[in-house]
């Protein structure tokens, strides 16, 4: 569209329009950030201050000294970790197959996995519960990794789909006939024009499982299994909420999504054309 | 090793069939299965009662009332959303400095956890030291503090957090759509004397239907069954049966009152409601949009 100038009408209306949302979008963060900053004392001031008049770390160290901050946090790294390399591996491979090899039914399989991304997790979470109880892996990380991966295949699939339908068929073929086998033709060849979409879809995958509430707070029962979004919800549940410490956990869970969110940023908007994320 | 097209195909496939089919489709249906018995969600003993469970939920107030609520939210969640998406897309489609920093911020409340999004707007909507009260008592909207979290508000509460929390979706896709319509269509309108406003009408949105089928399409879905913000929502605060929507009738029949058939049947009955409206969104929209 047409660059708009500061001065014109127009210009005027898109920038006041754009200083809104990010008003709307971006304050919100501001103030968990400074609250989080806030003694204790300041935090209850009427008329409340927009940034403290005295800097304090004081809030970290109760998060810290007080609560399983860091244990809830380790867990969280490795369940999320763990889902993103489990679902990588096997959607990477599934993507490969539904785009560079024929054979029968590979469409209804396509469209079967299109369907399951729509599945909520509130619609499997009572018999998945009742399963994992079954087994006997309730109560453990690895039912909720195998959660999580179920629960991000179809997407990772179809997103990577999309990524190796935009790669040439024909790149491959000349390394097959230079005489390089198939999988060195996957490795040196496919994967590292496929890298853009890998990254993107693992971030995607990690924010969902990093994110997640619901598969946590129904299979884990025991405190020092927790991830940080039930370890989190329930220190706020817990007695007298401690605005301060809460607001800056808060924003320590925020962080890790925010730093891959700016990293993966520039592939967002094709990924995005092609369908990915849910929530 | 040599393995043929039509093998290696199937064998680089399978893993993720094996994943999908055990851990998604068969939960799906066993939950079906579960929802013709009564049983408790920590014992293995069951007994099967046929349709009981949906015989009981016919005459559940607490049922229907779940079903009035959940249709409140999804419904007010998905058209403010989709207006606001709209709206924010064409923002930020125009070109104006910092034009790409504005875009990466406006996505986060989409990135950051729910639990965060939620207990974050718990304080901005503290009745005594928020700052949303204070601000709007400073500037005379209001006269007394609002109790945001009380019997009254909490549903506004909601829907507002909602929108916010999940209006980037719209944006991004929205966005990602309009940088692909030819600037030429708007230069034709432009001859033809259009005004802003009906170029918008006749060039923006015609091509943006395909793109808004798919994000209704999407929205609907995960607003009806969207359970984690508002059950974060609910904890705490006394008022939590005032937005009590299908989702969170269904968690609390299975994990609280440990009721499972009546959870799964609970969860059965969303999941026909789902697949019914999408078939009816399919047959009047469908054929124009040639998806």
């Amino acid at each position: 569209m047409g660059k708009s100038g500061f001065f014109s009408l127009r210009g005027q209306v898109v920038y006041w329009c754009a200083a809104l949302l990010l008003l709307a979008t971006a304050f919100p963060f501001f103030w968990m950030i400074s609250t989080s900053f806030k003694p204790l004392r300041e935090i209850f001031v009427f008329p409340p201050h927009f940034l403290p008049t005295r800097f304090t770390l004081a809030n970290f160290e109760r998060l810290f000294g007080q609560t399983r901050f860091l244990t809830y946090f380790r867990n969280s790294i490795f369940v999320s970790t763990s889902a993103v390399l489990l679902t990588m591996v096997i959607a990477t491979a599934g993507a490969y197959s539904l785009t560079r090899f024929k054979f029968y039914g590979r469409e209804k399989i396509a469209s079967l996995i299109l369907f399951t991304y729509m599945f909520a997790p509130i619609m499997i979470v009572i018999p998945f519960y009742v399963l994992i109880r079954k087994i006997g892996i309730a109560n453990t990380h690895l039912a909720l990794i195998m959660a999580y991966t179920a629960f991000c295949l179809p997407f990772s699939l179809w997103l990577l789909r999309a990524f190796f339908q935009s790669i040439p068929m024909v790149l491959e073929e000349a390394a097959l006939t230079d005489g390089a086998g198939r999988i060195r033709a996957l490795i040196y060849v496919i994967l590292p024009l496929a890298l853009p979409g890998i990254i993107a879809t693992s971030v995607f995958t990690f924010i969902l499982a990093w994110n997640d509430y619901i598969f946590v707070r129904i299979l884990i029962t025991s405190d020092e299994l927790k991830t940080l979004s039930v370890g989190i919800a329930d220190l706020y549940n817990a007695t007298v909420i401690d605005w301060g410490m809460i607001m800056s956990g808060g924003m320590l869970i925020t962080v890790p999504v925010v730093v891959f969110f700016i990293f993966v940023q520039r592939y967002l908007i094709a990924g995005w054309g092609a369908g990915a994320m849910k929530g | 090793m040599r393995l043929s097209p039509q093998k290696a195909g199937i064998a680089l496939i399978s893993p993720s069939l094996m994943v999908i089919g055990s851990l998604l489709v068969y939960p799906v249906i066993y939950g079906i299965w579960l929802s013709f018995f009564k049983k408790h969600s920590f014992f293995p003993e069951q007994r099967f009662v046929g349709l009981g469970n949906y015989i009981y939920l016919l005459t559940d107030p607490e049922f229907w009332t779940s079903i009035w609520y959940g249709t409140v939210y999804s419904v007010s969640t998905i058209v403010l959303q989709i207006l606001v998406g709209i709206a924010a897309a064409l923002v930020l489609n125009e070109a104006f400095r910092g034009r790409n920093f504005v875009r990466g911020v406006v996505l986060f409340p989409y990135m950051i956890p729910t639990v965060v999004a939620i207990i974050l707007w718990k304080w901005l909507l503290n009745s005594q030291f928020g700052l949303v009260n204070y601000l709007l008592l400073l500037l005379g909207i209001i006269d007394a503090p609002i109790s945001w979290m009380g019997k009254d508000h909490i549903m506004t509460s909601l829907i507002l957090i909602s929108v916010w929390e999940f209006f980037p979706f719209v944006v991004l896709s929205v966005l990602a759509r309009l940088q692909t319509i030819p600037p030429v269509l708007y230069e034709a309108a432009k001859v033809d004397g259009a005004s802003a406003w009906g170029r918008f009408i006749h060039v923006t949105l015609p091509q943006l239907r395909s793109v808004l089928f798919v994000v209704i399409l999407l929205r609907s879905i995960w607003m009806f069954t969207k359970f984690d913000t508002v059950w974060l929502m609910a904890q705490g605060g006394g008022a939590e049966k005032y937005i009590r929507t299908l989702p969170v009738y269904a968690y609390m029949r299975t994990f609280m009152y440990y009721q499972a058939g009546l959870g799964s049947a609970i969860a059965v009955v969303m999941f026909a409601i789902l697949v019914i409206a999408t078939a009816v969104y399919f047959r009047m929209f469908r054929r124009e949009e040639g998806i």
